[in-house]
């Protein structure tokens, strides 16, 4: 009974109707036989008869139940096509989240490494009268603008020369050589005749214990150092790169 | 329109008349008793297609009742699921304390 139980309603219909088959022929191979022997029927023929009206019974009664699992498997194959838009949908949301997780990682990322800028600036504070100082010497050193009267051979120039940029950070971070033997001097400094003065020179931007971005840390006291080239004769040219620079930095705010 | 035809091939799938139609030519001796068996035959035949074609029946009720159970469990919780993830207020700014 139990497998009976456990076989599907197609091997159960395909069963029964095999049954009737074979029991429609007995029937009629029994009746033919019957009446062409003229034989009284013993009442075989009643009971493959009432078997086979059970099983046509039995059959129809499959065939109900066949056509519910057929609505069933209708509401099915709807269910499963729900179950596939619902899949789509879950895997179009993970990769979505894993689009904000990557942006969100991103933004936290620059968010630390801001924090520890400002932390670093916070330490290593310079107060804007100092950088208002440090501007008006570097302007006043002719390092951002040539002097008004200035013409070629005057060493007085808004850039360093071959031999300052060779002495300075730069120069020692890529081993060039200082003594200008395979350097190329200024022309102009060389036509002058003022190497030696060119040589001399002593920027506060080039001390050894100048860091990038920071100000020397004896900036105060040489405040008054005078760069090269500059004197008395040319202060109103020193006046006129002061007044550059106040200009500039207003300029720039 | 495929429904109702099962449903109408559902009503007419007896053998019985068929047989009876068989046994009635046999008592009047009638020739028309070997058109009435390939018909018999053919209405077998038929049923065996049909039956071999309906879609849905390679599983008892049960087990079928079964999986149908589980699909709506499926999508009864993938909808959860979604449900959850659409109500998620993951980026609410917090309350200034």
């Amino acid at each position: 009974m139990a497998a009976v139980a456990e076989k599907s309603t197609k091997e159960r219909l395909l069963s029964v109707l095999d049954d009737l088959e074979v029991l429609s022929r007995e029937l009629i191979e029994m009746l033919a036989l019957s009446r062409s022997q003229k034989l009284p029927q013993p009442g075989e023929d009643t009971q493959i008869l009432e078997l086979l009206v059970q099983r046509d019974r039995e059959f129809q009664e499959l065939m109900e139940v066949a056509q519910q699992q057929g609505k069933v498997h209708q509401e099915m194959q709807l269910l499963e096509k729900e179950v596939e838009k619902r899949d789509s949908d879950i895997q179009q949301l993970q990769k979505q989240l894993k689009e904000a997780e990557h942006i969100l990682a991103t933004a936290v990322y620059q968010a630390k490494e801001k924090l520890k800028s400002i932390d670093k600036a916070r330490k290593g504070s310079i107060s804007s009268e100092e950088i208002i100082k440090y501007a008006h010497r570097i302007s006043a050193s002719n390092a951002v603008c040539a002097p008004l009267n200035w013409v070629p051979g005057d060493p007085r120039r808004p850039y360093p020369t071959d031999l300052e940029m060779r002495s300075g950070m730069l120069g020692h971070m890529a081993n060039l050589p200082t003594n200008g033997v395979n350097g190329h001097l200024p022309g102009d400094a060389l036509a002058a005749g003022r190497l030696p003065d060119i040589l001399a020179p002593h920027y506060p931007w080039q001390s050894s214990d100048i860091s990038v971005g920071m100000l020397p840390p004896h900036h105060g006291n040489d405040f008054g150092l005078e760069p090269p080239g500059h004197n008395k004769e040319n202060e109103d040219d020193v006046e006129a790169m002061s007044t550059d620079s106040s200009s500039s930095s207003s300029d720039s705010d | 329109m495929a429904q109702s035809k099962l449903e109408k091939d559902s009503e007419n799938c007896s053998m019985l008349p068929l047989v009876h139609d068989i046994i009635k030519c046999m008592d009047k001796d009638s020739q028309d008793v070997h058109q009435e068996l390939v018909k018999l035959k053919a209405k077998i035949h038929e049923a065996r297609e049909q039956v071999t074609n309906m879609p849905g029946i390679n599983s008892t009720p049960l087990e079928q009742q079964q999986q149908l159970a589980m699909l709506q469990g499926q999508v009864r919780t993938k909808n959860q699921l979604l449900q959850k993830y659409k109500s998620l207020c993951m980026f609410d700014a917090p309350k200034a304390s």
